[in-house]
């Protein structure tokens, strides 16, 4: 039989697989035909493992196992899924689209792998994105742009750009994408699918190929808030690997409403101006729908909000530039030889690395650097505070901030490429969560005609510390899950 | 404003070769990128940073050698670009 992969979400699958419907081998062979006629144009995965089938057997067996014991299996046992190419899988590639790692095969499972291995999911491959994870459009990828299934003209965003757009093109029932600064809710706006950045410290970093280590998370894209949900329940939990997890217990998020309705809050003042009209019409019927649903909304102010993407470009460059020192062409990955030891790095980091790795690099050396660090590092460190203090009040108040995910649709492929500016003022609603810490997930809110193509709109929805579920409930709500 | 000699030494410093046409655009690009977070400088701060993120504090673990399997010693070292039996080898450093 044919299988219906369209939008298959992970309870679907789920269902089928426990009734026979299909075998987890039928699904993954009919999702690996799917990428051998998409992924050509899309070019969202990097590389389909062979061994896909393979663990679909396995997870065939494990079904069986449980149908001849009458028990039910996990829920996420036999379903296939995509993982973002900065995330460990034993003995697979793991390039972060760069050269320099172009034919580094990992040699430990990232705690999130370890994790989904033991739910007995099907890995399909590895995504492509922007050079270790940076970029807002998968063109620094240093093996080709991933092209927006709604547009193949346009960007998939990023830069987990081959972690969205596989979801939107059916290519897996779900990914693992990791955010910075937005690098999971952007792509997920630009491509119409779910996306979470987890609460910082939820999901373990051990195994990630680090960029900005106070930024960074893992986090689930999917069709639907619910199979956020799972995959975010089945990866989240403290780490001896990663000292910065936290448990259930760190933070005790708690409504302010006394009604059954929660609280949402607008900053409408950093809503005035940069933002696409279309998105802006999609964000304000939004609101509406959640009035009518019984939310309340109010205007809520965050006074130093318009410094965040500032002390963000400050912040992950400094970052950046300790965690690429790694990148010496002497313990693994490329290395090309130089007059003398030294000279060595100075080449393999030349031909490994790309522009604007190397640019975030020098910004990094240069704000880090005697002279600057008070000008730059301190006082960004200092504003960052004073940003995440004025979250927490205004989280007094409120449960959910809702603001646009991204100021515009999908753009053009090359239409930014030579403003970085214009390309880091795509963060400018989504590094907030990344600043602090707090988790955040951005929906579809809505569809936009732009050059006669249909182009989503993505909303995001932040909450306070460790209150995931709290999102997922209104998320569901919110799209009628 | 940057100069192409500031560009330079922090190449050196970051261990990355550049050529003069990458000093030149990167000159344009740091004008652009520092013209735009200088206005951090505006900004009036309160003294009291936490200089941490997230709810939890460093946490210390014995500084100990661990013993790794065989396997996982011959995996890692396998991956380096130059090895002499059980060593990561490297040009003569002195």
């Amino acid at each position: 039989m044919a299988i219906d992969l369209h939008k298959l979400t992970i309870q679907k699958a789920h269902e089928a697989l426990k009734k026979g419907e299909y075998t987890s081998v039928q699904l993954t062979q009919a999702y690996l035909e799917q990428i051998k006629g998409k992924n050509p144009e899309i070019n969202a995965y990097l590389e389909v493992f062979a061994d896909a089938l393979e663990q679909a057997k396995q997870a065939d067996v494990k079904i069986a196992d449980s149908r001849n014991k009458n028990q039910d299996f996990g829920l996420l046992v036999g379903i296939p899924c995509g993982i973002k190419d900065n995330i460990l899988i034993q003995g697979h590639v793991a390039s972060a689209a760069s050269k320099i790692l172009e034919k580094y095969h990992a040699t430990y499972d990232a705690t999130v792998i370890e994790k989904l291995k033991k739910e007995g999911v099907v890995f399909l491959g590895r995504l492509n994105m922007d050079e270790f994870a940076m970029g807002g459009s998968t063109e620094n990828s240093a093996f080709g742009v991933t092209k927006n299934p709604y547009d193949t003209s346009r960007v998939a965003g990023g830069s987990s750009g081959g972690s969205a757009a596989t979801v939107a093109m059916d290519g897996a029932v779900f990914t693992l994408g990791t955010d910075t600064g937005g690098s999971i809710r952007q792509p997920a706006s630009f491509c119409g699918v779910v996306g979470l950045k987890p609460t910082y410290g939820a999901v373990s970093r051990y195994g990630a190929i680090a960029m900005g280590s106070s930024l960074d998370q893992i986090g689930p894209i999917s069709q639907t808030v619910t199979d956020s949900e799972i995959i975010f329940n089945a990866i989240k939990g403290k780490d001896i690997h990663d000292g910065t997890t936290i448990d259930t217990k760190t933070y005790t998020p708690k409504n302010v409403s006394s009604k059954t309705k929660p609280v949402i809050g607008v900053p409408r003042h950093f809503l005035k101006e940069g933002i696409d009209p279309a998105v802006m019409d999609a964000f304000n019927a939004s609101l509406e729908s959640f009035k009518q649903k019984g939310y309340e909304i109010i205007d809520i102010q965050l006074p130093n909000i318009s410094y965040s993407l500032l002390v963000y470009y400050i912040i992950m460059p400094a970052e950046v530039s300790s965690n690429m020192a790694r990148f010496d062409g002497v313990k693994y990955g490329l290395h090309k030889d130089g007059e003398t030891g030294i000279q060595d790095y100075f080449e393999t980091r030349r031909a490994g690395l790309g522009r604007e790795v190397i640019r975030r690099i020098l910004l990094g050396t240069y704000v880090l650097s005697s002279g600057y660090y008070d000008a730059y590092y301190n006082r960004a460190n200092a504003v960052r505070t004073m940003i995440t203090t004025d979250f927490l009040k205004a989280f007094a108040s409120v449960d959910f901030i809702a603001t646009p995910t991204a100021p515009s649709p999908a753009f053009k492929i090359g239409e930014k490429n030579n403003d970085p500016i214009s390309m880091y003022l795509e963060d400018i609603f989504t590094v907030t969560a990344n600043i602090t810490g707090m988790p955040a997930l951005s929906i579809p809110c809505g569809m936009t005609k732009k050059d006669g193509k249909d182009l989503p709109i993505g909303l995001q929805l932040t909450a306070r510390h460790g209150d995931e579920a709290g999102l997922f409930t209104i998320g569901k709500d919110f799209l009628g899950e | 404003m940057i100069t192409p000699a500031e560009i330079e030494k922090l190449a050196t410093l970051a261990r990355i070769k550049i050529t003069e046409e990458d000093k030149v655009s990167l000159v344009k690009e740091f004008d652009s990128i520092l013209g735009y977070i200088d206005q951090l400088k505006k900004v009036e701060v309160s003294t009291d940073t936490e200089g941490r993120v997230g709810a939890v504090k460093n946490i210390m673990r014995p500084d100990e050698a661990r013993q790794i399997s065989k396997e996982d010693r011959e995996g890692l070292l396998s991956e380096a670009p130059d090895r002499e039996g059980d060593f990561i080898a490297v040009k003569k450093i002195l």
